[in-house]
């Protein structure tokens, strides 16, 4: 304290940017990169990413196509800049809401204890006994093809992971002396429970969202693949490596782009969540 | 002896308190039968080793007992039995009548929570002060606790904070709504010997400032010399011995008591041995029948093997339940002189 004290505050931020994880600014580099060409495809995507070019059919890549065309003589390079856009989405909506809600939930089952804790115990135990995409799938197939029944499929599920995640992180912070203080101040439960011991305990569950949301793209990849997802002729990844799959032997861009932009991405929230881990538990 | 603990009524009474907890062995009484009384404006010391029940009584006083554990008997505040208040009027008293400060101040602060909000939300909590006028009291409290630089410091995070600094912060956080009780858990032991000093002088300024009552656990016989007007010393989950500060160190008349004395290094003339009290506590779960410090006490008879004693008055406001307090008493205390506060 009294070192750094006489440390310019301008040196001590820039000295705190060179002590962040490699892995945190890799990963946010590449989510940066994402991000612009979800929100900004135009500026980059040669063509449009549903036009045809009937003389580029299967067309292998080339100075006009730099990755390629599909079937329909759709420029690949395209279709995956596009593509960004709704992979990015999936990752966000598929994820966001089962983080928010399996927090809250958790912090207050961990807070409860007891028979609280006992029966949302067996919640957990049944919901992942089952595998997680062949219950996405079934939960879909009963609902309807499309991205906001997967959405809702994966929120019943996944709720579950990050409610199970707080509440053992919870059930720890609540016996530490800071939570008994605030009792002895006279707080209200919810008020201990939300301000102070949720922000203590929500760190795992960040890291896993940042897991979760490259699982999100994978799994609605495979959704897409199975068109239980995003509906062609919508530039998504995984309906894109479906088109791919027929043409493998002799046009095998179709689908290896997509899959490449899927594990970049993919990496690129690993990185992000192991290098929050990292910080997070240095600074504790 | 101080004027202090005479004629009014008492701020806090404690009758029969006993919190017992449930473990694979039975169930144990961490406190058996307390009673004690603490006067407006009065520091009361609870004295006694590591897992006397000194911290498990203040626990149960604020109802911080959890789950296993459970608590009878009374602890009257202003008239209200504290152990069977409803949560509503329980929250009130809480850390707006009655506030309680820990031993580990790194612990007991939440880490993700600047020091300054903390303050404020104590503040929001328990007076009815609006946004500018919580934010000067924020200050005022970071002074009045020896804060420098209040102003810059509300914005701090307690890791930002020296172990003794944390202490004063915690301290600030708890007075923040002016209580008329403090308790005291130990809130010296985790600070190196010079900011004890400071932090005691603190806790006794602020009583004397604001007129609260302190009820001080320590196992620091020489922080009870140098701020309380009585003593209550626990063994085993009891109340041995209690009395005024300077009665109890010129004339202990517990064994155990003279032995707590006796294990205080002295700046005096002569250099004498270091006495120790031979033997360790029992477990809550193997309490010895009769007197519990019997098998460690030199002064121990058959009557101390088979019947525990009462806690009796053997002079006015100087209770001891020992079967041999006389003897006791004609053994001297092993103080020279009494360092009184």
């Amino acid at each position: 304290m009294t070192l750094t004290a006489a440390v310019t505050p301008a040196r001590v931020r820039r000295a705190r940017l060179f002590r962040l994880p490699v892995t945190l600014i890799a990963g946010g580099i590449i989510l940066l990169i994402s991000l612009f060409l979800g929100i900004f495809p135009w500026l980059v995507a040669p063509y449009d990413p549903t036009a045809f070019d009937y003389n580029a059919l299967l067309g292998p890549p080339s100075p006009a196509h730099l990755l390629g065309a599909d079937s329909f003589g759709r420029d690949v390079l395209s279709r995956v800049i596009y593509a960004y856009g709704l992979d990015l989405q999936i990752a966000v909506f598929a994820t966001v809401p089962a983080f928010i809600v399996g927090s809250l939930v958790g912090a207050l089952v961990g807070y409860a204890g007891n028979v609280v804790e006992a029966v949302f115990g067996r919640i957990v135990d049944a919901i992942i006994t089952f595998p997680f995409l062949v219950l996405v799938i079934a939960i879909v197939a009963v609902l309807g093809p499309g991205l906001n029944n997967m959405y809702v499929a994966v929120f019943i599920l996944d709720w579950v992971f990050y409610a199970r995640l707080v509440s053992a992180e919870v059930r720890v912070q609540k016996r530490l002396d800071y939570a008994d203080a605030g009792r002895v101040m006279g707080y209200r439960p919810m008020r201990i429970i939300l301000r102070h011991l949720l922000p203590n305990s929500i760190s795992p569950a960040i890291v896993y969202l940042m897991t979760d949301m490259a699982l999100a793209i994978l799994l609605g990849s495979s959704l897409g693949y199975l068109g239980l997802g995003a509906q062609p002729p919508a530039a998504e990844w995984g309906v894109q490596i479906a088109d791919g799959k027929n043409f493998m032997n002799t046009a095998w861009w179709i689908g290896v782009f997509p899959g490449i932009a899927i594990v970049v991405t993919g990496l690129g929230f690993s990185l992000l969540g192991d290098g929050l881990a990292e910080l997070l538990r240095t600074k504790k | 002896m101080p004027s202090a603990a005479t004629a009014t009524a008492p701020a806090l009474s404690v009758r029969n308190l006993t919190t017992t907890f449930s473990t694979p062995a039975g169930r144990v009484a961490a406190v058996d039968s307390v009673s004690f009384d603490v006067m407006p404006g009065e520091v009361l010391g609870l004295v006694g080793e590591s897992g006397s029940g000194k911290s498990v009584t203040l626990r149960s006083i604020m109802r911080l007992v959890h789950a296993p554990g459970e608590v009878t008997g009374s602890a009257h505040w202003q008239g209200r039995d504290l152990l069977t208040l409803n949560e509503r009027d329980l929250r009130k008293v809480r850390g707006g009548e009655i506030a309680m400060i820990f031993q580990e101040p790194m612990t007991a602060l939440n880490p993700v929570l600047p020091v300054g909000l903390q303050i404020e939300e104590n503040l929001h909590a328990h007076t009815t002060l609006d946004r500018a006028g919580r934010d000067r009291r924020a200050r005022e409290l970071m002074d009045l606790v020896g804060i420098p630089e209040a102003g810059r410091r509300l914005h701090d995070y307690p890791h930002q904070f020296s172990g003794g600094m944390r202490q004063r912060a915690m301290i600030a956080i708890s007075l923040a709504s002016n209580p008329r009780l403090l308790l005291a858990d130990e809130p010296t032991t985790a600070l190196d010997v010079t900011i004890q000093d400071q932090i005691l002088k603190l806790i006794l300024e602020l009583k004397r400032e604001l007129g609260m009552s302190v009820v001080f656990v320590t196992h620091d016989l020489g922080v009870v010399a140098a701020t309380c007007d009585r003593l209550a010393v626990m063994y085993a989950g009891r109340i041995v011995e209690t009395g005024p500060v300077s009665t109890v160190f010129a004339e202990p008349r517990h064994a155990y008591t003279r032995g707590l004395l006796g294990s205080v290094p002295q700046s005096g003339a002569e250099r004498t041995m270091l006495l120790s009290i031979e033997g360790t506590p029992p477990s809550l779960a193997a309490i010895p029948p009769g007197c519990a410090f019997n098998p460690r006490c030199s002064f121990a008879t058959d009557i101390c093997r088979t019947e525990r004693p009462a806690l009796l008055e053997i002079a006015p406001t100087h209770l001891v339940a020992c079967h041999h307090h006389d003897r006791v008493a004609a053994a001297g205390s092993p103080v020279a002189e009494v360092a009184a506060p």
